[in-house]
């Protein structure tokens, strides 16, 4: 399944990045080397470098506030984005509309200006290309930006461990563990660390769970004979995990919602509840189809 | 950090320390000993994240989710399912910070009070990013075969989407 859905991501983007950006040249969105004839309204002479004016966009629309830069043949064009700006401007400016148009001009008199739009060839596959390469770099930092919170909290577990804590916390829930990890020893310290990852998730202690799950990982990764297949255990603390068993809405979403976020208490609560109770019903329902490992 | 996490983090700390000792475990060494393994597993977590990420960021940057949501749209739609939630649904599994980023968006274009931006809010505390918990969990001991767990996580995050809805409309619509 992992298979299918990573190599479908990927050619599924492929073909879609190809197939967009060839509907636009054969459309012609990007409007390639297109002419526009820019009025300029309120000027003496012809536009000179870096300056700032209220000109109107005859051939465009109504756009005030352009910034214009030339080193002669090229020139800069910065137009405050509006909403009435005409769709392949709007696609020039991209998202970052601070962005200046790169335009060659033509003609450059008193009251004119005669640009001619540059070509924009292959734009989404570039796009595409340039987020995987930006993505490939962030995933490392990522993983190695985790070193410092894992090992603070990996060295607290493991006092809690020899301190005699986790068992003690093990007790409390061990006939629900039991139950859903029935492969797990029951004195095995698998235990402790699924205990410890589920209480983290549950008071959404995001940079704790995740140094114990991992943990709990190594500790079912032990009693795992097929070292690189999931066990059914591992798969049923996964399923735990993806499902969220978070009893507090994230403080993102508080951040996000202001006072809003009040009633959401209750609606969280109940979708985590259904999504935790499908995902274990799920686990245990592959368990027994799929067998051991 | 919401109130409850500001007391129960340096409790948590304290407690677990105070413990440590009480129990006469030398508590530094064995810290020092537990620290070490932070690194090698975040090393080793590496190749699974960017296989992961790059995937999908390839697949956001396409514009093939655009498309994907004008497709179903009114599948989902006859089914009572808010065509405005469907970015969340789908984006919720594959990436954290992009699911936040469409909340946010919602929450910008159809106010805070609205029914389907606390659908989607609920849509995302209700659910993980299930490929980055795959990625990252299954990564740290080298699983690669995932067998069903992938199915399961994503069996759960349509639960928590319907769910949302369904309790969203009964308290709030």
């Amino acid at each position: 399944m992992m298979n299918y859905l990573w190599g479908g991501l990927i050619l599924i983007s492929m073909i879609f990045a190809v197939g967009g950006d060839v509907y636009d040249i054969t459309r012609d969105t990007y409007e390639n080397e297109r002419v526009y004839v820019l009025g300029i309204d309120r000027v003496s002479g012809p536009l000179v470098n870096n300056q700032s004016l209220s000109v109107v966009l005859k051939d465009v629309s109504e756009a005030q506030g352009v910034t214009y830069k030339t080193d002669g043949e090229r020139a800069q064009l910065r137009i405050d984005y509006s909403e009435q700006l005409p769709e392949q401007w709007k696609i020039r400016f991209g998202e970052d509309t601070d962005q200046p148009i790169s335009v060659d001009v033509i003609n450059n008199t008193a009251d004119k200006l005669k640009v001619r739009l540059p070509g924009i060839i292959w734009p989404r596959l570039d796009r595409m290309m340039q987020a995987a390469f930006d993505m490939a770099e962030f995933a490392a930092r990522l993983a190695l930006g985790l070193i410092g919170l894992m090992a603070l909290w990996l060295g607290l577990m493991k006092i809690a461990e020899h301190s005699g804590l986790v068992s003690a916390l093990v007790k409390l829930i061990r006939p629900l563990l039991k139950k859903l990890f029935p492969d797990v020893p029951e004195d095995h310290p698998a235990m402790g660390a699924i205990t410890l990852n589920l209480s983290a998730n549950m008071l959404g202690l995001g940079n704790a769970a995740t140094p114990m799950g991992i943990k709990a990982m190594e500790y079912l990764q032990e009693l795992n004979e097929h070292k690189q297949s999931a066990s059914n255990s591992m798969c049923m603390f996964l399923a735990l995990n993806t499902s969220s068993v978070q009893l507090l809405p994230p403080v993102t979403v508080i951040a996000l919602l202001g006072v809003s976020a009040g009633g959401l208490f209750v609606s969280i609560f109940l979708a985590t509840l259904c999504s935790t109770i499908v995902a274990v019903l799920a686990a245990k329902w592959y368990a027994r189809r799929w067998g051991q490992a | 950090m919401n109130q409850i996490g500001i007391v129960v983090m340096p409790l948590l700390v304290s407690a677990i320390v105070a413990w440590g000792m009480w129990k006469r475990v030398a508590v530094y060494e064995v810290f020092v000993d537990g620290a070490k393994e932070g690194f090698d597993i975040a090393v080793r977590i590496i190749p699974y994240l960017v296989a992961i990420l790059f995937a999908i960021a390839m697949f956001r940057a396409s514009g093939a989710m655009e498309f994907l949501f004008s497709f179903i749209g009114p599948v989902v739609e006859w089914f009572g399912f808010p065509r405005e939630l469907l970015p969340m649904a789908i984006t919720r599994p594959l990436s954290g910070s992009g699911s936040l980023g469409v909340l946010a968006d919602m929450v910008s274009t159809y106010g805070e009070d609205a029914l389907v931006v606390k659908m989607a809010a609920t849509l995302f505390g209700s659910t993980e990013t299930t490929l980055y918990v795959l990625a990252v969990y299954f990564g740290a001991v080298g699983i690669r075969r995932t067998r069903y767990a992938l199915q399961v996580g994503l069996m759960a995050d349509a639960a928590g989407a319907v769910a949302a809805v369904i309790f969203c409309k009964l308290l709030f619509g």
